[in-house]
């Protein structure tokens, strides 16, 4: 009788453990938890951090800046709670959204030009691809993954051609390897390893994402909020969104001056970033462009559930409707 | 040497009494299991959690069963059982090379001393890096990693079980006329085999974990990739209830080795030849 008595208040304590750890963390309202990644795509998210944008908007903002490896991640750390801004490429925002995360695009961050490359000079196109050839990507559901379905949907007739033949890898170790020639045989990946590679000798390109892939220009990166941060503290939230666009016109205005303070940052030499923040289909903008098209792919592909014609689904009202799809 | 084991079929007794010892057992164990599911689709379902992060146990079912509708995880299923049957065979192989030229050769036996003392600590997967850079990535690879997972602990356990045969009995052998060969295969081997079949247990386990480990960090590594490779898929396209539903074929499978195939071999041989470690 004891025993189960006692265990039965195991049980219960047990139980009130687990819900209290489930009714989240009322977070102090002046603080917010910013996630980036690695990269230059993610320079506006860099000139907020150094130039402390966010607390010239809101005064007292306590600010926290984590960096992750990938979307993928990042996006686990929302649905988990702990970050309230995260930043990842178009489609595992999508994916995000399909699945009712609750976060929205508070700023696109940039375009870039992205790409399949190859040290096989027989591959010229997806054709010459053979079963026993590996291509390395970030991960499942990249928007490298996504990008390359769409070339496999136009080339070879169906969008998960090539999908047995991915591998994940992070872009610096696709890039090491591809220069290598070891480990794999293709890497679809973004600047600045795309620049690397394609300034190695007999590494030629076989896909360029906006050519032969979206078929016309694209959002590549995109800054996305929490709904539960917006609410809890909209003025802050404003001040995230401010210092966004303050950074991207920063850019956009100021690339030398860009180039020097990412340069330090990212343990380069100014003249180089300077030369890959100019590199054509380099280009920063607040406004995103070509999610609608992702996400009906996506949805046609089997990636996603559901899709939209509403922009405005996707995107938070500090960015103006009319400038995005 | 069927006579040694007892016989509880006659004894209905025995017999009884250890069917209500195991019916009780039983009824525990299945009502822990049931609970502890009750317990979570209430909390899941509670609306507390997000059900994206914390899919109720009911949608795990049914994400499984579509995936066996459709073949997909039952495909990476067998790439993965696929590639651990042929690691833990070639282990086996090269164990029992290894280990008779260890039984015989003296200054062998203190290289592989040296040499297991260095490998045998060593996660598989920790060694995967290196072995890529050698042999590319690919089922090779991770056939290296499941055969240096298997090779050193059944290698170390047959070691020891073959040198705690007590010597008498080997004499006794030997004074009866017994073959080399028959020595070896009648006594040596049932005496050795619960130390070999301990060290097959931990080599399965250490073998199936460097697979899924392997999977998850250097994604796919043959045409379709495995079941690790199944969850890392998952996990990126956020559909959680598919990541529990690997989880869950992992467990059954675990469970399936441990309780049928284990449980009938041990039954087959060490409880059948009287042997104990």
């Amino acid at each position: 009788m004891k025993k189960s008595v006692i265990l039965l208040i195991v049980i219960i304590m047990v139980l009130v453990f687990i819900l209290a750890g489930c009714a989240g963390s009322t977070r102090e309202s002046k603080k917010v938890v910013v996630a980036q990644q690695y990269g230059l795509g993610y320079a506006p998210l860099i000139v907020v951090q150094e130039r402390k944008l966010i607390e010239k908007y809101y005064e007292g903002a306590q600010v926290e800046w984590i960096q992750l490896g990938s979307g993928g991640t990042i996006r686990e750390a929302i649905a988990a709670g702990t970050v309230d801004i995260g930043s990842m490429g178009v489609p595992p925002f999508l994916i995000a959204w399909d699945k009712e995360l609750g976060c929205k695009v508070i700023s696109a961050l940039c375009r870039m030009p992205l790409g399949l490359q190859t040290y096989h000079k027989e591959v010229e196109t997806l054709d010459d691809i053979t079963p026993d050839m590996k291509i390395a990507l970030p991960s499942p559901g990249s928007i490298q993954h996504i990008l390359l379905s769409m070339a496999c949907k136009k080339q070879l007739g169906g969008p998960t051609a090539l999908d047995d033949q991915i591998i994940a890898m992070t872009h610096p170790d696709g890039a090491n390897a591809l220069i290598n020639e070891v480990e794999i045989d293709a890497h679809f990946t973004s600047p600045p390893y795309i620049f690397m590679e394609l300034e190695t000798e007999g590494i030629h390109q076989v896909l360029d994402a906006e050519r032969d892939c979206f078929g016309g220009t694209f959002t590549f990166l995109v800054a996305i909020g929490t709904e539960e941060f917006r609410e809890s503290n909209p003025r802050l939230f404003k001040a995230v969104a401010d210092a966004l666009d303050e950074a991207i016109a920063w850019i956009n205005e100021n690339p030398d001056e860009a180039a020097e303070l990412l340069a330090e940052v990212m343990d380069m030499e100014p003249d180089e970033v300077y030369k890959q923040l100019t590199w054509e289909g380099v280009q920063f903008s607040k406004n995103p462009e070509g999610m609608l098209e992702f996400l009906d792919f996506m949805k046609e592909s089997g990636y996603v559930t559901k899709t939209t014609d509403d922009v405005s689904e996707l995107i938070w009202d500090n960015l103006d409707y009319r400038k995005a799809n | 040497m069927k006579e040694r084991a007892p016989d509880y079929k006659k004894n209905s007794k025995i017999r009884a009494a250890l069917s209500r010892k195991n019916l009780k057992e039983l009824w525990i164990k299945t009502g822990f299991i049931i609970g502890a599911l009750a317990i979570w689709e209430v909390i899941a379902r509670a609306g507390r959690v997000s059900s994206t992060l914390f899919p109720p146990v009911s949608t795990i079912f049914i994400a499984l069963w579509d995936n066996i509708k459709t073949g997909e995880i039952l495909e990476h299923l067998s790439y993965s059982l696929y590639l651990i049957f042929i690691g833990i065979g070639i282990g086996i192989v090269l164990t029992f090379i290894l280990t008779a030229f260890y039984m015989v050769y003296m200054p062998f036996a203190n290289i592989m001393d040296v040499v297991i003392s260095i490998m045998h600590p060593l996660p598989g997967i920790a060694l995967l890096p290196i072995i890529m850079l050698m042999v590319g990535l690919g089922a090779e690879a991770i056939i290296i990693v499941i055969v240096q997972s298997v090779i050193w602990p059944v290698m170390v356990n047959s070691i020891a079980g073959f040198r705690s045969i007590p010597v008498t009995q080997i004499e006794l052998g030997r004074n009866i006329g017994m073959s080399e060969f028959r020595l070896v295969w009648s006594v040596m081997i049932p005496n050795a085999f619960p130390h070999i079949f301990a060290g097959l247990k931990i080599a399965w386990s250490r073998s199936w974990r460097a697979l899924i480990g392997a999977e998850m960090i250097f994604g796919a590594t043959g045409l379709v990739g495995g079941l690790g490779w199944y969850i890392y898929k998952k996990r990126y396209f956020l559909e959680i209830p598919d990541v529990y539903a690997g989880l869950l074929v992992i467990v059954i499978i675990g469970v399936i080795v441990e309780e049928l195939v284990m449980k009938q071999v041990e039954k087959r041989t060490i409880v059948k030849w009287g042997v104990t470690v």
